[in-house]
């Protein structure tokens, strides 16, 4: 979570890779701006909510481990994830709220808030940040978007979506390019460069599911190009939309109680 | 020069100063004008104490420099995993994931003579936090003992005490106790990545507090017990980052690295001896710049000096015009004449010496062993990631005074070089006459 080595990174959510998921929702076809593909990616999530089961595998050069989370969203504002297993680190839970993220340690019985220069360090050991956690902005707010590829490809016919960002966004990347298969309009990976242009990390989506309704890509699999064999693969094996949860859920007392 | 041999030829030539009739006439010249020859002399000595004490003073930055940088917190030496530059990795322990024999290779390194002191160190970043304040810091695990024996920054501290190991206590920098208003035993969290993966966390116990005036390393800097660090960070005892390794001089830390290096990459680990001249190559470069500037300031001091000297022999020898016009009708050859007044700059050039050697020593030893604390006027000043204190403390370079010396007497002789050549060819029968 906290490995000041690892460069800062991204903006766009883990959890946003889950909003994008979303992006599947009841697709219009022969929809084909791509400005709106986008647009309503984000307009679902506003105001959407969330409770997944999932399980974290971070694979790094020096070890593996699997964690099982449970995470409650509201909207793209409220985030909280608590760790079930492993045992050792039951317990441990992580709330955002707006731009802000906090920690909650059961070993020590304490909540520490992340500060703003730690923000691109590694979450949970992960390889996305805790900036990936925290979204603020519309992606259609931030970034131009642009069609770089409509046609087959494989068989499928996708979009290959250039999101540039615009001149006064404050993000990290590049430009991110996306891959959405027309029919109904699920993304299959996502690509971050950095600012020379250089492939910084692969998301990739699969084994689309439907869950609450929804086909939602179950499997997302980040992979850092700097370290070939590294990722981190996050796998929902619960997922369930629109439930009975309101902003005050998401505070320090929640975080703590540990339920 | 008390007693001169007796005069023999104005043609003789005799350098001997003992002997020297030259020097005994120079000597004796000089008492001719005693203020102008007091006032030159004050110039040429003010000049040697000019270069002498401004050097002295440089070269006390320097060594100051040298010193804290490598003694308050680094060592001269730092003895790592070959792979661990520059990313310095968690993972990259010495002996790699196996660790190494800590104590045999502690062992090993105080055995060289030239070692004054090796200290083992892990290091891990992360976050402390108070509760309500949490900073992004590096943790820095010890050997309280032998840490003592090598860096200055742990002794002594600002408040408080040691840490104990085995009881999860630490210390912490001023300036990070100030942003976390941490007390004296308050409990911090300490959270970092394991070397499993896992986020480390444990409570620590502030004991103590030090300042290094660094403010990167007083801001960031957590300072615990080895052991403690490495059960936190599930690193089993074997592993460490970095022995840090002090000698008994800054200037030979390289011959020491090298020495060490024989003896140590015998083994199969792959390690990297690095000598401070290597971590920090710019000091290196500002202290040979120092000392390339040294002569550039002796040139400058006594080339200003050689006009007042040079102004004074003109004088003097234009008012002996009829003397040497005598000695020249007498038989003396130009020569000699010349040689008078070369050793007449010679003999000032001692008065000089001596009232610039009865001027420079004495505040010399004083600025060296008492040194003025400046404090008062200026703050800490930071220099390459060195910290220098504001004192005036002045370093002792006996052949540099030589050197300066030697300046000094070549400025006399070149400043009457002139005076010497005109004396030597005043036409006797005219002068006599009075024209």
């Amino acid at each position: 979570m906290s490995d000041p080595q690892r460069p800062g990174l991204l903006r766009p959510t883990v959890f946003v890779a889950a909003l994008v998921l979303f992006a599947s929702v009841s697709p219009a076809r022969g929809q084909t701006d791509p400005r709106d593909i986008i647009e309503r990616i984000d307009r679902l999530l506003r105001g959407d909510s969330s409770r997944a089961l999932a399980t974290m595998e971070v694979v790094t050069e020096h070890w593996e481990r699997q964690m099982t989370m449970e995470i409650w969203s509201l909207g793209t504002d409220y985030t909280l994830v608590r760790l079930r297993a492993p045992a050792k680190e039951a317990g441990t839970a992580t709330l955002m709220a707006k731009d802000n993220i906090w920690n909650y340690l059961p070993k020590v019985d304490r909540t520490i808030k992340i500060p703003s220069s730690m923000m691109g360090g590694a979450w949970m050991g992960s390889h996305f940040t805790n900036d990936d956690l925290v979204q603020e902005s519309q992606m259609i707010d931030v970034y131009d978007v642009a069609v770089a590829f409509d046609g087959e490809r494989d068989g499928v016919m996708v979009w290959e979506l250039r999101l540039t960002p615009k001149p006064e966004a404050a993000v990290v990347w590049g430009h991110l390019e996306f891959l959405v298969r027309q029919d109904d309009h699920v993304p299959l990976w996502a690509k971050y460069y950095d600012e020379d242009g250089e492939l910084a990390r692969t998301m990739e989506y699969s084994e689309f599911r439907e869950f609450g309704g929804r086909l939602v890509p179950a499997v997302m699999n980040m992979q850092p190009a700097d370290k070939p064999g590294e990722r981190t693969t996050i796998r929902y094996e619960e997922l369930e939309f629109d439930i009975d949860v309101d902003p005050s859920f998401f505070s320090l007392r929640t975080l703590q109680r540990g339920r | 020069m008390r007693s001169p041999a007796p005069v023999r030829t104005f043609g003789g030539l005799k350098l001997s100063f003992a002997e020297s009739p030259w020097l005994h006439i120079g000597w004796r010249n000089l008492g001719r004008n005693r203020k102008r020859t007091v006032l030159t002399a004050l110039g040429l000595a003010v000049g040697f104490f000019a270069v002498v004490f401004i050097v002295g003073w440089s070269q006390g930055i320097m060594v100051e420099m040298v010193e804290n940088a490598t003694s308050l917190v680094n060592g001269q030496i730092e003895i790592h995993a070959a792979d661990y530059r520059p990313e310095r990795s968690l993972y990259d322990t010495i002996g790699g994931r196996a660790g190494t024999d800590v104590d045999a290779l502690l062992r090993t390194i105080d055995a060289d003579p030239s070692v004054v002191a090796a200290a083992p160190r892990v290091y891990a970043g992360g976050l402390i936090s108070t509760g309500q304040a949490t900073l992004a810091g590096m943790f820095m695990g010890i050997d309280p003992e032998r840490e003592l024996t090598l860096s200055r920054f742990l002794d002594p501290l600002v408040e408080g005490r040691m840490p104990e190991p085995g009881r999860n206590e630490l210390l912490i920098g001023e300036e990070m106790a100030r942003q976390l208003s941490a007390r004296l035993d308050d409990e911090l969290v300490v959270v970092a990545s394991g070397a499993d993966g896992s986020m480390a966390n444990d409570l620590f116990t502030l004991v103590g507090v030090f300042r290094t005036g660094l403010a990167e390393l007083d801001g960031s800097f957590a300072v615990m017990p080895l052991g403690d660090l490495q059960t936190l960070l599930v690193l089993a005892p074997s592993r460490i980052h970095e022995i840090a390794v002090a000698t008994t001089d800054p200037w030979i830390a390289e011959t020491t690295a090298a020495g060490l290096d024989d003896v140590l990459s015998s083994s199969d680990r792959a390690i990297e001896i690095v000598p401070w001249t290597t971590l920090n190559p710019a000091m290196v470069d500002y202290v040979a710049l120092g000392e390339a500037m040294y002569f550039l300031i002796i040139i400058v001091v006594f080339s200003i000096a050689i006009f007042g000297v040079a102004n004074t022999m003109v004088m003097a020898t234009y008012e002996r015009r009829r003397e040497f016009a005598v000695m020249l009708a007498l038989g003396a050859t130009p020569r000699a004449v010349g040689t008078v007044v070369l050793h007449e700059a010679v003999a000032l050039g001692v008065v000089s010496l001596v009232l610039g050697a009865v001027m420079t020593f004495p505040l010399m030893v004083w600025f060296h062993t008492a040194p003025p604390d400046m404090s008062w006027a200026i703050g800490d000043v930071t220099i390459m990631g060195a910290l220098l204190s504001p004192s005036l403390r002045v370093e002792y370079d006996v052949p540099f005074w030589i050197v300066s010396a030697m300046a000094l007497f070549v400025t006399t002789i070149l400043a009457s070089l002139l005076p010497a050549w005109r004396a030597a060819r005043v036409p006797p029968a005219d002068t006599l006459s009075g024209l």
